[in-house]
């Protein structure tokens, strides 16, 4: 029992040190906005001025950059509050119609936003229907940050789940705007945004790749963010946040593995420690007949 | 005993009578013995005809009463119907559960009144075996059915259950903590065909290997240390508590599995910086689930054979094998199981949360073994030095070597000879006692049981015996 436990903790050890260092030279700047783009006249009432289509959406916020960051740095939008693991939400696309186009009939899983005007609507359902669509754009002082937006989404998905010769078609053309328009000359496969927000995420509060900025940034750094707060959060109050983030071997800055293995590890170290001082003190012989229940228990036979 | 013609009736009270008394002055009596501490051990011997009275309604109480409180009880000269009424008043009197053996037609009543009928093959006939719930070939089996298989069942019957809903509680549960975070939409977890063949094929095999194979310790030593057999009346293996540990257990390594994979999964998982969806997220979780499963069957196991491992092995490769194929065909979770294998956090997700899960149930093993052993596992440790005999195919001893007198017996009863036409009857049967008293012309009267039986099986005899000529 001893040895084993004691055997446990060896293994994690090289693994938690590895770990903890590679995630603690990821550095992640968070900034919540969508609060703040609101401007004064309409802060009491955020859904009109999202709504309404003559406001002018444009927002500066300023980042200040504490260590240096490494080039690539990638963009990502966080949404908090945001159900896209709701089971309607979920069912609601047809992966068939999305490699195949205008000839797959079969999309009764998107109803209602199935079809639009008689005509059928490609990619079509709700995950679709509500594609992220604000926009930012950095400059680093004068100088422009260039951002990169290709490679984005996953190779597998880009090559196999959206189709190369499928283009969208009477795309978000109804009454009701659920989110961002596509441009119908480009193929699903090439529009990473979309394939991104696609891949419906396990929790209400997720991110999602924007882009990549392909240079350092250095610290002291002050970074201006022209933001265009178009997606609507502000009827069922979720949140908007862009995140700036490096990236290691193990992905972004979540020390939660990295401690768990030490906490596991220690945890094994302190439980045969204290099987060790309770052997000393008082153990039972190995193979005593004695603490059988018949013995202890004076039972005839 | 007086004995006198005369009116039946009357003659059945004065014996009712006389068993009654009888049945108080032994009563009195051992009661005067329980009452010392080291008496002597006592035996009731009560024979058939006195049986008959004393199985009356109104003295059955009494005869239970000290039946129960000897050691042992033998009845002799009993007829069929007795047994079956004996084996009937401990059932129902005593709630206990009995076993009745016999091996010939005169036992086939008695077989079916107990709770466990063990009939004997062999030159008695087979009517025992057709009625019985066991049947063995010789009476010393009796003891490996008992201490070495009966034992065995109740173990392995046990723990398969156990382990069965701790199995599927952890993987329900796993998917109940998600219900918190889907709005409660009902959304599942895991993709349908994942769960469908959970039971069917990622986890099945290794429990039906365990249930077939599992010894605490072997059938020898089980036979040696018949105390073992108390673990089973006590019903040490299916108590609350012991259903309650595997449920803590599950609900533990739920949130374990749960909390783990979906909170490690906020950010980009590797050095490109993309995220995982809801499909990437709970096939990880899924494939932890599998392999936590699988481990914790192997450490609930006394006794391992390849059989296990090969089990076990096979199922975690089943399941990699069934979700490469399954995830180039269906449509919602296309390429998943690539796309996260070829994040190192798929690799430390799967090496740590099974070490987690298993740890408490590792702790609190060594704790019970330590602190709390059941009597198996300190039979174990007296004889840990000693070579399993798992590697050996049979369970029962049947030593094939047998002494120069039983060999000769053995030899002359393989030698042709008559089978006699009353079967199931040693010395008292009618038959022959007509036979006898015939050849020498002399009457022989009719027994009461005698007749009482010809009456019940009136339609299943050949050839009832002959009336002797008069």
């Amino acid at each position: 029992m001893l040895m084993v436990a004691a055997s446990q903790q060896p293994l994690p050890c090289p693994v938690q040190y590895h770990h903890l260092q590679g995630a603690k030279r990821v550095v992640e700047i968070v900034e919540r906005y969508d609060a703040e783009c609101v401007p004064d006249a309409y802060k009491s009432n955020k859904v009109a001025y999202i709504k309404n289509g003559s406001i002018s959406k444009n927002c500066t916020k300023l980042l200040k950059v504490d260590k240096l960051m490494k080039a690539p740095i990638y963009i990502y939008y966080q949404l908090d509050n945001y159900y896209q693991n709701h089971r309607r939400y979920v069912k609601s696309r047809s992966d068939k119609q999305l490699l195949d186009g205008l000839q797959n009939n079969d999309t009764s899983s998107c109803k209602p936003e199935e079809s639009n005007g008689g005509l059928p609507v490609v990619p079509c359902g709700l995950v679709a229907w509500s594609l992220f669509n604000d926009s930012y754009i950095f400059t680093r002082g004068a100088v422009p940050l260039k951002v990169n937006r290709k490679n984005i989404a996953w190779k597998s998905d880009r090559d196999h789940k959206f189709g190369k010769r499928v283009y969208p078609f009477n795309f978000q053309n109804g009454s009701l705007i659920g989110g961002g328009k596509l441009d119908p000359h480009i193929p699903l496969s090439d529009q990473e945004d979309l394939i991104v927000w696609m891949r419906t995420a396990a929790l209400p509060s997720f991110r999602k790749l924007y882009g990549r900025i392909e240079e350092d940034l250095h610290p002291s750094d002050l970074i201006t963010v022209n933001l265009t707060n178009n997606y609507n959060t502000y009827s069922f109050g979720g949140a908007k946040k862009l995140v700036l983030s490096t990236s290691s071997w193990l992905g972004g800055k979540n020390d939660f593995l990295g401690v768990f293995y030490i906490f596991v590890g220690s945890s094994c170290i302190f439980i045969s420690l204290v099987f060790l001082l309770l052997h000393l003190k008082d153990s039972r012989p190995c193979g005593d007949a004695t603490f059988s229940y018949w013995n202890r228990k004076n039972v005839s036979l | 005993m007086i004995i006198f013609h005369g009116d039946q009736v009357e003659l059945a009270r004065v014996m009712k009578e006389e068993v009654k008394k009888d049945l108080k002055n032994c009563l009195e009596e051992a009661q005067q013995y329980f009452r010392t501490v080291s008496g002597p051990k006592l035996t009731l011997v009560i024979d058939g005809k006195c049986l008959m009275y004393a199985l009356d309604p109104s003295l059955r109480v009494m005869l239970l009463n000290l039946s129960l409180n000897c050691t042992s009880v033998v009845c002799c000269r009993v007829s069929p119907l007795q047994k079956a009424q004996v084996t009937s008043l401990v059932k129902k009197g005593a709630r206990k559960i009995t076993l009745s053996i016999g091996d010939g037609a005169n036992d086939v009543s008695m077989i079916q009144a107990a709770h466990v009928g063990v009939g004997i093959s062999g030159l008695e006939g087979m009517q025992a075996v057709m009625a019985s719930d066991f049947a063995i070939a010789q009476f010393r089996f009796l003891s490996d059915l008992l201490l070495v298989h009966g034992r065995w069942s109740y173990l392995r019957i046990c723990k398969v259950v156990t382990y069965f809903f701790y199995k599927n509680l952890t993987f329900t549960l796993t998917q109940f903590w998600f219900t918190f975070q889907t709005g409660f939409s009902g959304q599942r977890f895991y993709d349908d065909w994942f769960q469908s063949l959970y039971n069917v094929m990622f986890t099945s095999l290794p429990v039906i290997i365990y249930g077939l194979l599992e010894k605490d310790v072997s059938a020898s030593l089980s036979k040696k240390y018949p105390q073992l057999y108390m673990e089973g009346i006590r019903n040490s293996f299916f108590r609350w508590r012991v259903v309650a540990a595997w449920a803590f257990s599950a609900i533990y390594q739920s949130l374990i599995f749960y909390h783990f994979v979906t909170t490690s999964s906020l950010t980009g998982q590797n050095s490109s910086g993309r995220t995982f969806g809801l499909w990437d997220v709970s096939t990880v979780a899924f494939t932890c689930v599998v392999v936590t499963v699988n481990l914790r069957l192997l450490m609930m196991c006394n006794s391992i054979t390849r059989w296990h491992y090969v089990s076990v092995g096979g199922s975690i490769l089943a399941w990699f094998v069934f979700v490469f194929v399954y995830s180039l065909i269906r449509e919602n979770i296309l390429y998943v199981i690539y796309v996260v294998m070829s994040t190192f956090y798929f690799y430390l997700a799967f090496l740590l949360v099974p070490t987690v899960a298993l740890l408490l149930d590792f702790i609190r093993q060594g704790v019970q073994r330590w602190f709390f052993p059941y009597d198996y596992q300190i039979v174990q440790e007296i004889h840990r030095h000693e070579p399993d005999d798992n590697t050996r195919a049979g369970a029962l001893e049947i030593s094939n070597h047998l002494t120069a007198d039983e060999a000769r017996s053995f030899a002359i009863s393989q030698l042709p000879r008559e089978t006699s036409r009353h079967t199931g009857f040693a010395f008292d049967s009618p038959g022959y006692e007509s036979f006898f008293a015939s050849q020498q012309g002399v009457y022989a009267p009719q027994k009461a049981w005698d007749v009482v039986r010809r009456a019940s099986m009136r339609s299943k005899l050949k050839a009832p015996p002959l009336p002797p000529k008069k």
